[in-house]
């Protein structure tokens, strides 16, 4: 399968140092009031594309996330479960995954899918995935966004993600506009359904010629690992490769199955 | 714009509702004597005790309580794959229920008293999909879609995608959804539950009754009496939580539902409206219907039979009225009295039908609202 990204835009939390409520507030005129955190990345990011690229009402919106929102469950845990008080309205509609695929959509003019997704393992592969199958039967362009919060308390998404309790979580969102067009496309990303185990990825890995990245997870391979970590990395990855112009596989992995995004530059 | 699915065609159907599995339900449908009991919900003025339709045997808000409930269902789905297909089934989750994955990691974490010793174990919301792909030697590929009332319709649609795409051969979509008190209690907040009855499209309806409910619909390429002609699915609402009074957003998707299945407005044999008893969603419905349809439209409603299974409703809905059609009959709506527009009355009487063309509505919050249209061929 293949997609091409006509636009992309990215924030982490390690390479730029902004209030990101603040910077929807100002830059980009966004009423902030009854959102959190979590909607705040994902406008962020959904508005610095819109900036990118021209955006249509009918194209396809698919949130993905490692965790989703974290913060919230802690408050509205709170609340409920702890102080046995009532729930807040607001802190409720939150709490829904698609609410924060409403505001973006919104923001963003989309009128058609709308879609709130998560994957235990390999959550922006699996959407790439269904974005594919999706415009096959619409012929239509999906925008797709990769939100991963850092939480109040990061030990709770530390334990979550399976990570060893010094490694170092970033916040991360990251957006490409997809299509089956190769017209006016930054890149062109093949992926597929199949896992590989570690010995079909090592030939792999041994015939190519692009840069090569791997997952934080990619213990068993003799490459080196970035030092931050988020969910959908994959998302970050695509993305620098078409800042660099740099061709990249990237390879993702849980529990000896991996899996491979090739990135070329158009 | 659009393509008809013609591939994607529903292979079985099991579920776990209120009433009991498939067939209890279907008998509580047509004796109309409907069991339903309370929770207490957390509300603003302390504890109160709300109706609520709870499974006949406890299901714990837990990952343990739900996931042997969740296999036990999908198990049935997929019992007569062979191990070669089930490397090649796909397995998506439409949910709203909380993460107790991540309530647990909060409270082992934030909480002194609950403190436990550094642990990891990769969770999310997904798990149950995981978990039960690893268990039941599925492909590995999952996903948990939460888009409110529509997840598990949506699942259907992005399923459909997939065996259209020849990506996988077959896709099990599940619905799922148990009693929480955050969720209830949140509910409660936005003043959208009834103290009494689910009264769709009525004058006297005064909100839902949410439900707990599990399906599982096996999704596949091979011949079945059942086919998803298509549908579609949209994000538009005046605000998060309501669309307009008028309805043109859930006209907007019924008629690119159509589209999508290249079927005619008279095509349609049957509706099940979504129906939530609510005022402002009753209306805007009612409103969309007698835009799109005229005044002979038969249209019926489930959730009075049900509660408001929320993320479940679109798989669960889907399952309990196809096997109505297959027992040779539209199940009647229940608890109507004084329609709302009394040119547009939802079915009264069980209506013998064997076979035809009907469309499948589910309107939701935060904008999202997805229509699907199933047929089944006379024989």
């Amino acid at each position: 399968m293949k997609l091409y990204v006509k636009a992309h835009s990215s924030y982490r939390s390690d390479k730029e140092d902004i209030d990101i409520k603040k910077e929807l507030k100002q830059n980009f005129k966004v009423d902030t009031r009854r959102k959190d955190g979590f909607i705040y990345m994902g406008l962020l990011g959904a508005l610095r594309l819109k900036e990118q690229v021209s955006i249509e009402r009918e194209n396809e919106l698919y949130i993905t996330s490692g965790l989703g929102n974290v913060n919230i469950l802690e408050k509205t845990n709170d609340y409920i479960l702890e102080q046995k008080e009532y729930m807040k309205l607001f802190d409720f509609i939150n709490m829904l995954g698609n609410t924060t695929s409403f505001y973006v959509a919104s923001e963003l003019g989309i009128k058609g899918k709308s879609i709130f997704q998560v994957a235990d393992n390999f959550t922006y592969f699996n959407t790439l995935v269904s974005i594919y199958a999706s415009l096959i039967n619409s012929k239509n362009e999906a925008i797709l966004g990769s939100i991963d919060l850092v939480s109040d308390d990061e030990e709770v998404i530390k334990r979550l993600l399976d990570l060893p309790e010094t490694s170092n979580v970033v916040s991360s969102v990251n957006y490409q506009k997809l299509s089956l067009n190769a017209k006016d496309a930054l890149c062109e990303v093949a992926f597929d359904t199949r896992f590989y185990s570690l010995d079909e990825l090592s030939v792999i890995l041994e015939n190519e010629s692009s840069k090569i990245v791997v997952s934080g997870r990619c213990s068993a391979l003799e490459y080196e690992a970035p030092s931050k970590y988020f969910e959908t990395n994959a998302s970050y990855v695509l993305n620098e490769a078409i800042r660099t112009k740099v061709d990249t596989l990237y390879v993702e992995c849980y529990n000896d199955k991996y899996k491979i995004l090739k990135i070329k530059s158009l | 714009m659009f393509k008809k699915n013609k591939m994607a065609n529903i292979l079985n159907a099991y579920i776990n509702s209120s009433q009991g599995d498939l067939n209890a339900t279907l008998e509580t449908i047509k004796s109309a004597d409907v069991t339903t009991s309370t929770k207490s919900l957390l509300a603003i003025e302390g504890r109160v005790d709300m109706p609520y339709f709870t499974f006949k045997k406890e299901v714990d808000d837990s990952q343990s309580g739900i996931y042997p409930e969740l296999k036990n269902i999908v198990t049935k789905s997929i019992q007569h794959l062979s191990a070669d297909d089930r490397k090649e089934t796909a397995i998506i989750i439409g949910t709203s229920i909380i993460d107790w994955n991540t309530i647990n990691a909060i409270e082992s974490t934030v909480y002194e008293y609950k403190k436990t010793a550094y642990y990891t174990k990769k969770r999310s919301i997904d798990s149950y999909a995981k978990d039960l792909s690893d268990e039941l030697g599925l492909n590995g590929f999952t996903l948990s879609i939460n888009t409110a009332c529509t997840s598990s319709a949506n699942a259907i649609l992005e399923a459909s995608n997939l065996i259209e795409a020849k990506l996988f051969k077959y896709v099990v979509v599940v619905g799922l959804e148990i009693f929480s008190d955050m969720m209830s209690s949140g509910f409660h907040a936005m003043q959208l539950l009834s103290h009494s009855a689910i009264k769709p499209f009525d004058n006297e309806r005064d909100g839902m009754i949410l439900g707990e409910g599990i399906a599982s619909l096996l999704i596949g390429s091979d011949a079945s009496k059942w086919k998803i002609r298509g549908g579609f699915s949209n994000c538009n609402a005046v605000n998060i939580t309501a669309v307009s009074p008028e309805g043109d957003e859930f006209v907007e998707v019924m008629q690119n539902a159509l589209l999508a299945s290249e079927t005619q407005v008279e095509d349609i044999t049957a509706l099940k409206a979504h129906a939530t008893g609510t005022l402002s969603n009753d209306l805007s419905e009612m409103n969309a219907l007698s835009k799109v349809f005229d005044n002979s439209i038969v249209f019926t409603t489930l959730k009075p039979y049900i509660g408001h299974t929320i993320g479940a409703c679109g798989a669960l809905e889907i399952a309990i009225f196809i096997s109505c059609i297959d027992e040779g009959f539209i199940p009647k709506s229940i608890h109507h009295t004084d329609s709302i527009n009394s040119e547009y009355i939802p079915l009264l009487q069980n209506k013998e039908c064997h076979s035809g063309t009907f469309m499948f509505n589910y309107f939701g919050f935060g904008g999202n609202n997805t229509s699907l249209i199933l047929q089944k061929e006379s024989v």
